[in-house]
């Protein structure tokens, strides 16, 4: 696409893209900690999660008001103007992906490294995997403005809901087995449930990513993945 | 790009009966001499609606809106080919009588231009060009007028001062009032605001938002702020040549030529 005659504005778009990829980079840093804090409870990495997500926060807020100067004083219009208002939204939903990931690394404090099943931390690091690549996806279709990309994103939200699904089940049979593992599976299902939120942020950055290139909304027909027994909210 | 696709006819919300078209351009050609100034274009101006006419330097809006009054037939080696359809009649016609073209087509210029005569006067002159009324009658139109061009309160108490003592805001509203004392069909606004404070801008903004209740009416802005706030449609014209036409609303969110799109976002022009 060709410069604005006025370059400062093209300075700040580049200056709005970089700040939102910087926001990003630190969320996907959080996510990688969350699956280091899974496999290693012995680490540090649940404390790291907590800690960054003031950052995250901060980084939001500077963002918005990038954006509130930019809309005052530029007036964007068309493919201008939503980009502008995608991005606020975009990092909201980042910021949720944040607060997801510092929810989670709280309750994998709180739980400790005795008496975690492997199986199931296998399953909820699959799980947080899978939530990770859609968002860091999404953030990469949203630099390379690739809808194509984007859209592949949204799709692939149902795999990560059936791996929720496949968990949920996972803890409903453990802690039928025996009645101390609840308090350990009502935090996995509440981790499980915050991962498979992750999954939902990265479908509506997906959305928007969308909307900044073809100006279309998508449906609001997500995919779904398999939700057999009905005990599954989503 | 002269009809407003099925996707920007949803964006904008329309309804299912479509305005009434109260001017067609047909294939409109217009020279100054040779030199070819509009090229082909076909546009509908709907009644009761906003038309805004965008576009670089030397596009040719303000050249079609002179073509809309015959207001280019003042000027010698100036000529129009095709066809303008006001309510079916081509006012391009060599037998279209000029004076009650103009009074259907009224015009406002972009620098206000008041008569050297008193405020009623201003108003007076043009309506007996084209109607004998009684003093009460005239009484009443200036009124009226001055009513439609929300200037009444302020003037109502010095009818007798000239036209020249007002602000310019006042002077443009004034030459609005003129304007619709003929009662007119269509208004042809060019440039209206341009030599105007923000507040005397917001209140004609605001007049051509109630005017449209009555007239159809076509604005040609540089200010692309204005054309998205004050209209219905848009068109943006480019070279000689009607680049897009739509509805105002998606044309400022999701325009479909990449020039309109570079052009109100600033890319160029």
């Amino acid at each position: 696409m060709s410069q604005h005659t006025v370059a400062a504005f093209d300075a700040e778009l580049k200056e709005l893209r970089a700040a939102v990829q910087m926001m990003a980079a630190t969320v996907d840093t959080q996510m990688q900690h969350l699956a280091e804090a899974i496999e290693q409870p012995e680490s540090d990495a649940a404390q790291r999660i907590v800690a960054m997500d003031r950052s995250v926060d901060r980084m939001q807020a500077d963002i918005e008001e990038t954006i509130v100067q930019m809309i005052a004083r530029r007036q964007p219009v068309a493919v201008d103007l939503r980009e502008i208002i995608a991005t606020l939204k975009i990092i909201a939903d980042l910021e949720r992906v944040g607060d997801m990931a510092k929810s989670c690394g709280k309750r994998l404090l709180v739980m400790g490294a005795p008496g975690r099943q492997a199986e199931t931390m296998s399953t909820l690091l699959s799980l947080a995997n899978q939530a990770r690549s859609q968002v860091v996806d999404v953030m990469a279709a949203f630099t390379a403005r690739d809808a194509d990309a984007a859209l592949e994103v949204w799709r692939s939200d149902s795999t990560t809901d059936n791996l929720y699904t496949a968990l949920f089940r996972e803890l409903l049979t453990y802690m039928m087995e025996d009645p101390r593992n609840i308090s350990f599976c009502t935090h996995l299902l509440f981790c499980a449930k915050n991962l498979e939120r992750i999954g939902d942020h990265a479908t509506n950055i997906a959305e928007n990513v969308i909307f900044i290139i073809t100006g279309e909304q998508l449906g609001t027909d997500r995919p779904k993945g398999e939700s057999p027994t009905g005990s599954v909210v989503r | 790009m002269t009809e407003i696709s099925t996707a920007q006819k949803l964006e904008a919300g329309a309804t299912a009966v479509s305005p009434d078209v109260r001017i067609s351009i047909n294939n409109l050609e217009f020279f100054y001499g040779t030199s070819k100034a509009l090229k082909g274009i076909n546009l509908p101006l709907y009644a009761n609606q906003v038309t805004a006419f965008i576009g670089p330097s030397g596009c040719g809006k303000s050249t079609l809106l002179r073509v809309l009054n015959r207001m280019y037939d003042l000027y010698p080696n100036q000529r129009a080919e095709g066809e303008v359809l006001l309510d079916g009649q081509n006012i391009l016609a060599g037998d279209v009588d000029l004076n009650l073209l103009r009074a259907r087509v009224g015009m406002v210029f972009q620098k206000p231009t008041p008569f050297p005569m008193s405020i009623y006067e201003n108003i007076a002159f043009g309506v007996r060009l084209y109607e004998k009324l009684s003093k009460a009658d005239m009484d009443v139109r200036v009124e009226q007028s001055l009513n439609r061009a929300a200037l009444w309160k302020e003037v109502k108490d010095k009818l007798t001062s000239s036209g020249l003592s007002l602000s310019g805001g006042q002077q443009q509203r004034l030459c609005i009032a003129r304007t619709v004392a003929v009662k007119p069909e269509v208004i042809l606004f060019d440039e209206p605001c341009s030599a105007l404070d923000p507040i005397s801008t917001a209140r004609i903004e605001e007049l051509i938002d109630e005017l449209k209740a009555d007239y159809t009416i076509a604005i040609v802005t540089h200010n692309m702020q204005q054309a998205s706030r004050v209209s219905d449609h848009t068109a943006f014209m480019y070279l000689g040549e009607l680049m897009e036409f739509g509805h105002t609303k998606a044309m400022f969110t999701r325009p479909q030529n990449p020039k309109t799109q570079d052009y109100i976002t600033g890319r160029f022009g």
